[in-house]
């Protein structure tokens, strides 16, 4: 029964997946947390923490999530049921596209899309950093990890090694 | 005869896989090697590597992934498999890529599970946890500051932000109608 939650859950997820899985982010804590409790807070962020340590797409946060909820089979349940509506349509739409990539409206989406996706980034580092009632450790750290990939070209897995040894500081 | 001459000497002509097991193998070493985001790893193999696309080819495959929703590079595997193999090229195009990410995954799941009630380990992910927060909120401000002078573009992010991370709507309802708006502006040329 959790599993065929879980499995329409992310297959309805997967059509609001655009840009990656970042903007969606916001919506997946709400609706595991919040709606199900399936997950406390707290664990979600830890979910999301482990899942940015391997390598690959970052929509394998969703198996550790399917993983934390059903076990094995829930892992594999979540991660198929993000990817494969999405699948179906870059299948049926990608011998479309010779004839739309000239057309106006593919400048008009993407310019439709690009607010919609900085705005659902802000809140998904948001949700992210506010578990439960503010604080300003996390802030602090997500902060400078930002300030960090602004201002430096280093890769992304040592600004993340940084947030993992100042965590073990402050928290 | 001069046409192909210059033709080679410009760019070197794509080399598409041309067994599904060189697919699979391609797509491997893009899951295993994507620390830290998956589009240089795809853009190492495919174009400079194996040189399955040119960089031109590739571009375009990024954005057409870019406008259709779900997992960027789990489409671009569909769409290449599809592409050089039909429907088994799309499959085990989409397996190589996550094979590897997966058992890794799942590996540090149990280690997670098995390890967390130790305070520190605690303390150590929380922490690359809201690492991770900051990631997203400079990528916000990148993709954010071209846009940032455009009153409708400040006024959708605001939206999106206030309803989703405040007010907790969920984005089954917010999307809807963020992207009508988006686009009744975007076609107007406000955006």
């Amino acid at each position: 029964m959790i599993l065929i939650q879980l499995g329409l859950y992310f297959a309805l997820l997967s059509l609001l997946t655009f840009g990656g899985l970042g903007p969606v982010i916001p919506e997946m804590q709400r609706y595991i947390v919040d709606v199900k409790g399936w997950t406390t807070p707290g664990d979600f962020m830890q979910l999301f923490a482990v899942a940015q340590t391997a390598p690959g797409p970052n929509v394998l946060v969703t198996s550790l999530i399917g993983y934390r909820v059903a076990g094995v089979a829930g892992s594999v349940v979540a991660l198929l049921a993000l990817c494969l509506p999405a699948a179906a349509i870059a299948w049926a739409v990608s011998g479309l596209w010779e004839r739309f990539r000239e057309s106006p409206w593919r400048c008009v989406i993407q310019r439709a899309l690009a607010p919609l996706l900085v705005g659902l980034m802000f809140a998904a580092g948001y949700t992210i950093a506010t578990p439960h009632a503010p604080d300003w450790r996390l802030w602090l750290i997500a902060l400078v990890t930002a300030a960090g990939m602004l201002t430096t070209r280093l890769n992304s897995v040592w600004l993340l090694a940084g947030g993992a040894v100042l965590g073990g500081i402050l928290l | 005869m001069t046409g192909d001459a210059l033709n080679r000497f410009d760019s070197i002509a794509p080399t598409p896989p041309r067994t599904l097991w060189e697919l699979f193998l391609g797509f491997l070493s893009i899951g295993a090697r994507s620390f830290g985001g998956v589009l240089p790893a795809a853009h190492s193999i495919m174009v400079e590597k194996r040189r399955w696309l040119t960089p031109a080819d590739f571009t375009e495959v990024c954005a057409l992934c870019q406008i259709l929703p779900g997992p960027n590079i789990g489409n671009a595997a569909i769409v290449l498999g599809k592409r050089w193999f039909g429907i088994r090229g799309a499959i085990v195009g989409f397996l190589g890529l996550f094979a590897l990410p997966y058992l890794w995954v799942l590996t540090l799941a149990v280690l997670y599970t098995h390890w967390v009630a130790r305070p520190l380990v605690s303390a150590v992910v929380t922490g690359a946890g809201a690492a991770g927060a900051g990631l997203f909120i400079a990528t916000a401000m990148k993709l954010g500051r071209p846009i940032a002078d455009k009153p409708a573009a400040v006024a959708l992010i605001a939206g999106c932000f206030v309803l989703v991370a405040v007010a907790r709507v969920s984005l089954v309802i917010v999307m809807p109608i963020a992207l009508t708006v988006g686009i009744l502006f975007s076609s107007r040329g406000k955006l």
